[in-house]
């Protein structure tokens, strides 16, 4: 099994490779550049932009680019300068002067790590996680165990309600509810240092996953109890309670675990609507908007952030999968 | 000791009695359970309704989706009586948005789209994935490998992410051009959903490839598409239609985000032409008009709701019917 | 049940103490529904350790909360060019010149300057006394420092061409890879670029107070150029800050200091950013602390303004209905001209706009006023000039190429075409967004109202930065296109000479009119101001007769504006927020606010 995992590790190289140069080959065949920008601002001269294709290197070919990106390359003075396996994601081009990874991972001065905009996605994603955990699971027990009554079809109704509502709609109609009509929450928050601030979008962001939790629990839950072993206990005289808690809910998770490790992931990344809805410093709309603006380093780096956090989380749920349900043997 | 027989006290007739019963499919029986299930015949009548819809929306709207009413705009629905100054108009059901067009009709429109885009690349993706699933899983080894390798290449992709970038880069391309960009959003839809449908084949047949029917089909002499057609595919369809009820609103959604991050259908100019508006678009330009006309966002996200809901009580209902097992757990 | 429930929340609250955790402050207690009070009273923090309850700061200097959209790239006075980061900047530092409501220039950091004779030689002289915020002194060294800092190609600043008129800067930001060349730009520069005592004598080093005039030498008579001087480019960013800060130095307050009408104390990326009024502004000091906040959402801008969360934003064009049916919201709505001109573009060169009488039958076609109406809700103004009015060269009373239908069909009639069935298919290029959708919709159905079914005309959209792309030059640009020009300064050079004389912008679409050259050229280097005004009048009549474009509308600024903000002044150069153009008058009456 220990090999199995490794094999699945080093799998991760050649998979980001691919990834890697098939978001360069897309975005290089977009056309426009980095210093193309909005006609309502005065362009960029040729004589600077001939100044700025020279300093990023832009002016190579690609596959030079490329491998510059990912191994590394020599600059002007001669010096070589480390691509991405050195853990350097490249130089943005939209905010001169600072790297990708100093944009994402660097937080503000005097703050520490969770306060940069990777720690601020990451802390909003697992927010929303465990909102959804906590609304979710009980809502689909509750609908499993009282099965087709009122508290099924609310669950249902909370379920499929959940996933048909797109973020963003979800998003202006609670700040609407909950901003200008109950006053509960300012709509946008001065200062992400308080906990109040982040339940409106870590609501709006986990409101799919919430449903989807709820769904999947309800469903595992109710195969789980029509199977004998359940039936047994009941017939042992066991406490409803026991019953459940002890037979029931351990084995009905196991399809939930399975869900929650992707779930995470997506949504670090999905956080992009919610960002600009709520004024949210993190990182999820530097992808969007580094492929108006074609920040190349910005795109590709991200992108492989993601992919990473993708692979991550994928292998995680089995690596937890083969713990909780000794029947699973891992075959690849 | 003799035994005695006991005479009946009846002569019996026959005993070639007709006990036979007509012989019924798998399909015919699924299909009476799942006409018992309240919720999915609900769902079916929803879709059957919006397909009508899509089909003749050029005859039902009662104005053409793109022509502007000058000065006519943000009026609210025809029974609101007044709102931020303007009064509501029967000639348009619904209000109309920001350029005076009548918002029913655009939404009527907008059904098209929304459930072309449903069900076209969601046969792709079936289509793609289950080819794809069944090679790996009943020829194993290398292939097998390798294709599983691939998906994991796709599978590493973030999907949104790859959305993006393929719509921006090849939105101005010829195939971006064709079908107002539907095609492009087709493809990229396919590419980065096929690879779940494959897994979930490859599993199927794995398990059903050691069975004994299978083995029994190899004895008779059955080559292996047929193999692979008659008897594996038929058995996994369970889930994989419930799969395909599933991604169907996916998609649809999917299309509403990208429309709302301005990367959807392209807008048409031409009265006839067959694609107009989505949904999508629609969320979009109701999102920044939430104020001034509340119906241009409620209408389409109702409708998208709608539509995803009944998928899903169709698709729970196909599970059900699917799955003998499983009758009374859903 | 109920345990499950327990462990559950217990969960839920472990991961949001946890994420809490990750901010500086210690959680708040439970207590999630708290109603924000608005900030009447705000103690600017020094870190970023907020209180867990408004503390009352020393002196209650009110906070003005504006919503600027989105944030800046880069704050960078020689590197940034974008009306937000422009709206940073001009709150740091103060240009040499600036101007007036009457869009006149006026002193700024200088008292008073000269022209030579012929317009070639520009001498600033400086206030006396002028100070950073930090009290280091602010002399005529360190304008000559930002103004070489933005001509020099090191910097590769992205509006370095605009100050091109300074002797040697062309060549020096030209001089690629060629050291001798680099080296000789930049000694001529240097030349053209000096800080002097007012006898002439040079300057010791930046602690120099007697260091108070500036003279520029010109590679060509510029008598306008004293207004490109008040440009953000110019501002006096610290050399010790820059160097010391490294490619970051402009997110640190400890590095960005200026010497405007107030000091930034902190910028949060995409939170906000937060100014107190710099006590040594030689103009007096600021009496309200100022805080941008970039919401890019103008429907939640719009819902948080009504919630009193914000005193200023932008208002858009879908709320307007909304703002105008309510008394309240339509008295705190501040409209007043922009700076832009938006025209309909044809390409000159190409079937069928190189006919003069169909690029005229399209501009008859063009229904401006009901434009203002369907589309931008009464938020933009009809033009039929160039440059806008409230700006110098104004042309009041022009008439040419206004709305008429017969004369548009009579146009066509006119042309080589002699029927709208003859005109090639005409495709509009525009970068899709949902307003340009709009827009261009519009655009198309109407002139299919006046030219009639047999018009082929048809929409292109394309992403925005491909648009972009494609109109920067005459081989990609578009058959027609939509497109502005918002003014650099006021002057009718900006309007006119940089963007229509043969080589400037104009030549994307490929007009030159070797008359109107002529023209510009002689009115830019012309020093008697009636006869300067005089020629650039006679150019604009030209170019208007030329009807190479279509003039649709100009931009109008239109904000909302609580009521207890007082002491705005408005002009139509305003950046991002009613009032940048004198912060200082503002003040807050906070007994007004609830």
């Amino acid at each position: 099994m220990l090999a199995y995992f490794i094999r699945r590790i080093l799998w991760f190289v050649p998979v980001l490779l691919v990834v890697s140069a098939i978001t360069f080959v897309l975005m290089h065949n977009t056309p426009g550049g980095p210093w193309d920008r909005d006609l309502e601002a005065r362009q960029v001269d040729s004589n600077t932009q001939e100044l700025l294709n020279e300093y990023y290197g832009l002016n190579k070919p690609l596959w030079r680019q490329y491998v510059a990106y990912v191994i590394g390359d020599f600059d002007k003075e001669g010096a070589f300068v480390c691509g991405i396996l050195c853990g350097n994601l490249g130089p943005s081009y939209r905010v001169r002067g600072r790297t990708v990874q100093d944009i994402l991972f660097e937080p503000p001065e005097g703050k520490g790590f969770s306060d940069s905009r990777f720690g601020y996605s990451a802390r909003l994603g697992l927010i929303a996680l465990a909102i959804a955990i906590a609304i979710g699971m009980p809502v689909g027990m509750m609908a499993a165990l009282g099965q087709n009554t009122w508290r099924d079809y609310l669950g249902l109704f909370i379920a499929t309600g959940g996933i048909s509502v797109p973020s963003f709609v979800m998003g202006i109609f609670l700040i609407i509810i909950f901003g200008s009509w109950l006053h509960l929450v300012s709509i946008v928050p001065r200062s992400w240092d308080k906990i109040d601030v982040w339940i409106l979008p870590a609501l709006v962001l986990g409101f799919n996953t919430t449903a989807y939790t709820a769904r999947l629990t309800r469903s595992s839950m109710l195969e789980v109890m029509r199977q004998d072993y359940v039936r047994t206990a009941r017939a042992k005289g066991l406490a409803e309670r026991v019953v459940i808690l002890i037979h029931m809910l351990k084995n009905a998770l196991i399809p939930v675990v399975t869900i929650l490790g992707p779930a995470l992931a997506g949504l670090v990344t999905g956080s992009f609507i919610i960002e600009t809805m709520f004024g949210f410093p993190g990182m999820g709309r530097a992808y969007v908007q580094a492929i108006s603006q074609r920040d190349y380093s910005m795109i590709l780096g991200t992108t492989i952030i993601y992919a990473v956090l993708v692979a991550i989380a994928n292998l995680s749920v089995d690596m937890v999968y083969v713990f909780i349900d000794p029947r699973i043997k891992l075959s690849d | 000791m003799t035994e005695t027989i006991n005479t009946p006290s009846q002569p019996i007739v026959s005993l070639n009695r007709d006990i036979s019963h007509p012989g019924r499919s798998l399909g015919r029986d699924a299909w009476a359970r799942l006409i018992r299930n309240k919720a999915s015949v609900t769902g079916m009548i929803i879709i059957g309704l919006f397909t009508l819809i899509a089909i003749f929306a050029s005859v039902l709207v009662p104005h053409s989706p793109i022509q502007i009413h000058s000065g006519a705009n943000f009026l609210p629905p025809a029974w609101v009586e007044e709102f931020n100054g303007k009064t509501g108009n029967p000639d348009y059901l619904l209000g109309t948005d920001t350029l005076g067009r009548d918002v029913f009709s655009r939404v009527l429109y907008g059904a098209r789209v929304s459930m072309v885009v449903g069900l076209i690349p969601t046969v792709i993706i079936m289509v793609l994935g289950t080819i794809v699933g069944m090679i790996a899983g009943y020829f194993g080894g290398r292939l097998d490998n390798l294709l599983m390798r691939l998906t994991d290449v796709v599978y590493a992709f973030p999907d949104l992410l790859f959305f993006i970038i393929v719509m921006v880069s090849l939105r101005d391309s010829f195939i971006g051009q064709m079908m107002n960009g539907l095609l492009l959003l087709f493809m990229a839809l396919a590419i980065v959903n096929w690879v779940g449908v494959a897994r979930l084949v490859r599993g199927q047949v794995l398990s059903l490839k050691e069975k004994e029917f299978v083995e029994a089909a190899r004895c008779i002499g059955a080559k292996d598409m047929h193999i692979m057609f008659r008897h594996i595919l038929p058995n996994s369809l369970g889930p994989l239609i419930v799969f395909a009820a599933f991604a169907i609103p996916g998609a649809i959604i999917t299309e509403a985000i990208l429309g709302y991050l301005g990367l959807g259908l392209r807008p048409a100019t031409d009265q006839a032409a067959v694609f107009i508006t989505s949904w999508g678009g629609l969320l979009l330009e109701g999102q920044t008009a939430i104020n001034a006309q509340p119906y241009m966002l409620l209408t389409p996200a109702i409708c998208v709701a709608l539509i995803v809901l009944a998928f899903t009580f169709l698709g729970d209902g196909l599970r059900d019917a699917l799955d003998p097992r499983m009758r009374g757990t859903q | 049940m109920r345990k499950l429930f327990t462990l559950l929340s217990l969960l839920v609250l472990a991961s949001m103490v946890l994420a809490a955790c990750g901010g500086a402050a210690p959680p708040a207690t439970e207590a999630p529904a708290q109603p924000e009070e608005p900030a009447a009273t705000e103690a600017p923090a020094a870190t970023e350790a907020p209180a867990a309850t408004e503390a009352p700061a020393e002196t209650e200097t009110p906070v003005l909360r504006i919503n600027i959209g989105t944030y800046p790239d880069i704050v960078d006075p020689q590197k940034s060019s974008f009306v937000n980061e422009i709206a940073h900047l001009k709150l740091i530092y103060e240009g040499l010149t600036t101007y007036d409501e009457t869009l006149a220039t006026v002193p700024g950091a200088a008292e008073s300057w000269t022209y030579n004779d012929d317009a070639t030689v520009l001498t600033f002289t400086l206030r006396d006394g002028l100070l950073y915020s930090d009290g280091a002194v602010l002399n005529a060294e360190r304008f000559a420092y930002s103004i070489k800092r933005n001509i020099d190609p090191a910097t590769a600043g992205e509006y370095a061409q605009i100050t091109d008129e300074i002797a040697g800067a062309p060549e020096w930001r030209g001089c690629g890879e060629d050291a001798a060349a680099c080296e000789a730009g930049a000694a001529t520069v240097a030349e053209s670029v000096k800080a002097s005592h007012a006898d002439g004598s040079a300057c010791a080093d930046y602690e120099d107070t007697a260091c108070n005039t500036l003279t520029l030498t010109l590679s060509k008579p510029a008598p306008y150029f004293h207004t490109v001087m008040g440009l953000w480019v110019t501002f006096p960013a610290k050399q010790e800050g820059i160097e010391e800060g490294g490619d970051n130095w402009w997110n640190s307050s400890k590095f960005q200091i200026g010497n405007g009408p107030f000091v930034l104390q902190s910028l949060e990326p995409f939170v906000r950013g937060y100014f107190t009024p710099n006590e040594n502004y030689w103009d007096g000091v600021a009496q309200v602390d100022i805080e941008y906040s970039y919401i890019v959402d103008s429907a939640v801008a719009f819902e948080a303004y009504k919630n009193n969360e914000f005193d200023i934003v932008p208002s858009a064009a879908e709320d307007l209905a909304t703002i105008e049916s309510d008394p309240t919201l339509a008295a705190e709505h501040m409209v007043y001209p922009g700076s832009c001109t938006i025209a309909i573009m044809f390409h000159q060169l190409k079937e069928p706009f190189n006919d003069k009488k169909v690029r005229e039958a399209f501009a008859y076609a063009l229904d401006r006023d009901a434009w203002v109406t369907d589309v931008d809700a009464g938020l933009s103004a009809p033009t039929l000039t160039w440059i806008p009015a409230g700006y110098p060269g104004y042309k009041e009373g022009e008439t040419r190429w206004g709305y008429d239908p017969e004369a548009a069909m009579q146009a066509i009639t006119e042309s080589s075409y002699g029927s709208v069935a003859a005109l090639p298919p005409i495709e509009v290029t525009f970068g899709d967004s949902p307003r340009n959708r709009v827009r261009h919709e519009w655009l198309v159905a109407k002139w299919q109202e006046v030219f009639g079914a047999d018009l082929k005309i048809t929409l292109n959209p394309v992403e925005s930065t491909t648009y972009t792309e494609l109109t920067k030059s005459i081989d990609t640009s578009p058959l027609m296109f939509r497109l502005g020009w918002c003014a650099d300064y006021p002057d009718p050079q900006n309007w006119l000479s940089v963007y229509w004389k043969t080589g400037g912008f104009g030549e994307r679409i490929g007009y030159s009119n070797p008359a109107f050259d002529e023209l510009v050229n002689a009115a830019d280097v012309e020093l008697d101001p009636t006869k300067r005004a005089e020629l650039y009048q006679q150019a604009q009549d030209l170019f208007m007769d030329d009807a190479a474009v279509a003039m649709m509308y100009n931009t109008i600024n239109h904000y909302l504006v609580k009521p207890w903000v007082q002491g705005i002044k408005t002009t139509p150069q305003d950046s991002a927020w009613p009032g940048d153009i004198d912060p200082v008058s503002i003040t807050i009456d906070s007994s007004m606010i609830p």
